[in-house]
């Protein structure tokens, strides 16, 4: 396992999972993260992602929630675990803390 | 229809993890639903596939371990000792068992190192795949068969050297004989002329002096065995042999080189070289004639050229030598490959490798597969036999939660053992036994040191494996498939009625039959070879080499002298030692022709029969210079019914035919008997002095002649021999022949019969209460006897009726691939081989059958 460090698009996704709560599967994923970010991914990059994830214990899974358009089949639904709560909000921190040493004239950009 | 592909669905369903088959399966197909509706079809399905084909990724397709894992490394000893419990238990069998492989894998191993030589030969040369022999095709004059001949004219070597810039360098060789002397000794030695660069070619152990030796024309290479021979056991280099070749040139030679014993498995074979500038010194004339033929030619390639670069340049030189030798039109020059030009030697005439017929190796390996076979089909049906006893062992395991793979690993670790102990005792039995045998057979030597370690290794393992796998594989998998419930209730029926088992004995048998047939067909053959005739009487004949006409008229002069010599006449080729090659012209065909020239009274020293017609007469004029005198083959091949009086052309002459003579075995019986004629010769060109001899004086005549050979020619060696000496080699080839079969036969018959021997006693103990039984209500030892042997006399009358054939068809094409005149099959090695079998199948059957008649029944009831 690489760290705990979280790569750019498994923050992606995982911030999605928080965000579908109880409704986060393959095929939801992916569309919120079309709808929200605009971004096109592959369903097996999700997949893959996902199993990263589950793999450093930052989501958990379950079978459920079968529907005809799926043939019947179950979807694996993802929860955050603490820890991938705990990842997310360092990833957070981590970001607003660096963004906010960013000296104010660094931001200032003038326009004539 | 809106579902998604099916061959994609199913690609899907055939490679996924089937744990992560159902949320994958469900996402793609819940996206080709909402692309169907905003897409369209075309897009969905293609979109599908796009998904399908990126899921294929090797996490979704491994296959995740189960939770499960047994201790197979526990589990490994456990099996090992009840493994051993069970070989102890049932020694008999397990003997057999393991006896029987071992002798099968001590013959496949020794034969394995025999082929293995054999088709290795020439490979230590290290530069073996750059050589090649350039060959001569040539269209033969009397039909339109062809012949491929080692023989290639002297000056093309150089010129194809001139020509080429692939060829790093060429030999060529020209056998020749010489009387070579040192101080008082003197013998008749091959000699061979090559070009110096013949020691870098060929890579042949050096002992003494220097390599480089071939470039001096008066240097000469010797053998060790030559040295031994002529200086015992120093170095001879610098010392002075004395040449006298056959043209009678003497000349002097300086020994600068001497090789070490030349490897066993070396088929170029010599004893003295000397440089190719000595020949031309020796025959000028021959040395630059395209139509010289010298008796072969190697060209070594330099590295990584190819030898289509040379070969696809020949048309150049077939002109030439078709303009220099009319008679030996050529349709193409071949290259052999020195790495299997000894398995090829039987394509070429005159060959200069030394290799064994292809047939035989081929013949041998099919011997030992059959022998595999047979010791394998012994261990399926005994183990499968056996297995009754442990059915209640195999019901507990499954009970208490041992898989089926458990089952076969369990069977097939105790069957590896068991090899690996066959092949132990094999090695040893190859290594004490069949090695030296085979050795002893044949002018090689077989050893564990002429393999190399490399294709040992491999072989090993396969062999190990290929026995393991065929005798372990089918009761493994048998035993382990049955029902815990049944073994354990006692409803599993299990042996008697196996069909398996008896196809397999019936196999077994089968494959006895055939080796058995084949063997006593062989036999019978070479038998009869021995005491063919040979087409004339040799009894009384002994026959003197002479070196030169001087010679040859004393050695004649004291024959007349001795009243033991009934009758003389000399030859300048003798029987069974040499024949010229030729053709004559019969109304503008050409036949080809063996040639012998004779003196007068030859043909009847040596007992030739006359068809028709006469003999050679000295006083008819006409004899010295047109007679000829031919062979039936001859007539028959030209079509005469009455040959006498016919005439042909030979030589620009016509000749008269005096007289047919019945056919003769001019060679040995490897090679057919071709058209011959006899010529007469003036008696200066002759070389061979035949006599015959009254019977009973046959030493006493030997002695008188090499009494007068030391006060006719004291410093040429002598080398007189009975005629009857002609087929020595090939009878002691046949000897060893039949000695090899002999042995197979009998390690088939021992083997076949030990399984029978096996698999009957094994059930007679299981059947035991039944006989039993039986008995009791009055049975008589009759109706057991037939009860017991009515299975085995059917598997025995089909395996007779199906391999009996199968040997005798199989030995006999083969027969005819090594002797073109097969002796016609009679029908006793037929029977004595079925005979033979039969006898020792009873035998096996009824000494265990005994065992029925003998036993008390109350004994082996009461136990229960």
């Amino acid at each position: 396992m690489k760290g705990a460090y979280l790569g750019e698009l498994e923050e992606l996704i995982l911030l999605t999972v928080g965000v579908l709560y109880e409704n986060a599967y393959g095929v939801a994923i992916k569309d919120e993260i079309e709808k929200q970010v605009g971004r096109k991914l592959n369903i097996s990059a999700v997949h893959a992602v996902l199993k990263r994830l589950e793999d450093k214990a930052l989501i958990n899974s379950s079978m459920g929630g079968a529907t005809a358009e799926r043939g019947g089949r179950r979807k694996r639904l993802f929860t955050l675990t603490t820890l991938g709560k705990k990842a997310l909000d360092q990833a957070n921190e981590v970001r607003t803390q660096l963004y906010n040493q960013i000296p104010k004239v660094a931001l200032q950009f003038n326009t004539y | 229809m809106n579902v998604p592909p099916k061959w994609a669905d199913r690609f899907l369903e055939w490679y996924c993890n089937p744990d992560l088959l159902e949320e994958i399966q469900g996402d793609v197909h819940e996206l080709y639903q909402i692309r169907l509706e905003e897409e369209g079809k075309s897009s969905a399905r293609r979109k599908f596939l796009w998904d399908v084909f990126r899921f294929l990724r090797w996490s979704n397709i491994k296959r995740t371990k189960q939770t499960h894992s047994s201790n197979s490394f526990t589990m490994l000893s456990s099996y090992l000792k009840l493994g051993f419990r069970n070989a102890i238990r049932n020694k008999l069998t397990s003997s057999i068992n393991l006896f029987g492989l071992a002798l099968a894998l001590g013959v496949a191993i020794t034969i394995f190192a025999f082929v293995d030589y054999m088709f290795n030969m020439d490979s230590f040369h290290s530069n073996s795949d750059r050589v090649y022999q350039i060959t001569n095709l040539v269209k033969n004059s009397g039909d339109n068969n062809s012949d491929n001949w080692s023989d290639s004219p002297i000056p093309l070597a150089p010129a194809l050297m001139e020509d080429n810039p692939s060829i790093e360098s060429y030999t060529r060789v020209e056998f020749e004989q010489g009387a070579m002397r040192y101080n008082e000794t003197v013998f008749n030695e091959s000699i061979w002329f090559v070009d110096p660069s013949f020691l870098d070619i060929f890579s042949f152990p050096l002992q003494y002096g220097n390599i480089k030796t071939l470039n001096n024309p008066q240097g000469i290479v010797i053998t060790k065995p030559i040295s031994e021979k002529y200086f015992g056991n120093i170095n001879p280099v610098g010392e002075v042999f004395s040449i006298k070749f056959s043209n009678g040139t003497k000349e002097e030679f300086t020994v600068g080189a001497v090789l070490n014993d030349l490897p066993g498995n070396s088929s170029i074979r010599f004893d003295n070289l000397i440089a190719m500038n000595a020949f031309e010194n020796l025959k000028p004339e021959d040395a630059n004639d395209w139509s010289f033929f010298t008796d072969a030619t190697f060209i070594m390639l330099k590295p990584s050229h190819q030898i289509s670069e040379v070969s696809s340049r020949m048309d150049k030189y077939k002109s030439i030598q078709n303009e220099a030798s009319l008679n030996w039109p050529i349709i193409e020059f071949k290259f052999y490959s020195l790495n299997g030009l000894s398995r090829k030697n039987n394509e070429i005439s005159q060959e200069i490798s030394q290799g064994a017929h292809p047939a035989g190796m081929i013949a041998l390996g099919t011997i030992s597969l059959m022998l595999l076979l047979l010791a394998c089909f012994n261990y399926m049906n005994i183990s499968v036999a056996t297995v009754t006893t442990r059915l209640k062992e195999i019901g507990i395991r499954k009970v208490v939660g041992g898989r089926r793979k458990e089952l076969i690993m369990q069977f097939l670790t105790e069957n590896l053992v068991l090899c690996m102990g066959s092949m132990m005792l094999g090695v040893l039995m190859a290594y004490l036994f069949f090695m030296p045998g085979l050795s002893s057979l044949f002018p090689i030597t077989v050893s564990f040191s002429t393999i190399s370690l490399f294709d040992f290794s491999i072989f090993f393992i396969s062999l190990l494996v290929f026995v393991a796998l065929i005798s372990g594989a089918y009761p493994a998998l048998y035993i382990s498939s049955f029902q815990p419930v049944n073994i354990l209730r006692g409803k599993e029926k299990f042996g008697q009625k196996s069909l398996f088992s008896k196809a397999l004995l019936t196999t077994q048998f089968i494959l006895a039959f055939t080796t058995i047939i084949a063997c006593f067909v062989f036999i019978a053959n070479s038998l009869s070879l021995k005491n063919k005739d040979w087409g004339y009487d040799h009894d009384q004949t002994y026959v003197v080499p002479t070196e030169n006409y001087e010679t040859y008229i004393a050695m004649r002069d004291g024959v007349r002298q001795n009243k033991n010599i009934l009758n003389y006449g000399g030859a300048v080729n003798s029987l069974g030692e040499s024949a010229t090659r030729t053709s004559v012209t019969y109304q503008e065909e050409k036949l080809s022709v063996m040639m012998f020239k004779v003196g007068f009274n030859y043909l009847e020293t040596m007992n030739l029969r006359l068809k028709e017609g006469r003999l050679f007469d000295e006083s008819i004029q006409s004899d010295h210079s047109e007679s000829a005198i031919i062979n039936t083959v001859f007539a028959e091949k030209m079509g005469w019914d009455n040959p006498i009086g016919q005439s042909f052309e030979y030589d620009s002459v016509k000749r008269f035919v005096v007289g047919v003579i019945e056919k003769f075995h001019y060679y040995d019986f490897y090679a057919s008997v071709d058209p011959v004629m006899f010529l007469i010769t003036p008696e200066e060109n002759l070389k061979y002095l035949a006599v015959k001899v009254e019977a009973g004086s046959l030493t006493d005549t030997e002695d008188y002649l090499k009494s007068i050979w030391k006060q006719v020619a004291p410093d040429d060696p002598y080398a007189g021999y009975f005629q009857d000496a002609v087929f020595e080699g090939f009878h002691r080839d046949n000897n060893s022949n039949m000695k090899l079969l002999m042995f197979v036969s009998i390690v088939t018959i021992l083997l076949s019969c030990m399984g029978l021997f096996g698999l009957v006693s094994y059930n007679i103990t299981r059947r035991m209460k039944e006989f039993s039984v039986r008995k009791i209500f009055g049975a008589s030892v009759n109706h057991i006897f037939k009860l017991m042997n009515k299975d085995y006399i059917w598997i025995l009358s089909i395996a007779l009726v199906i391999g009996a054939p199968l040997g005798f068809f199989g030995i006999n094409s083969l027969i005819e691939v090594i002797y073109p005149e097969p002796i016609e099959t009679s029908a006793v090695p037929f029977v004595t081989g079925i005979a033979i079998m039969v006898v020792t199948v009873a035998i096996t059957v009824s000494s265990q059958i005994r065992r029925v008649i003998k036993n008390n029944p109350s004994q082996t009831l009461r136990n229960e």
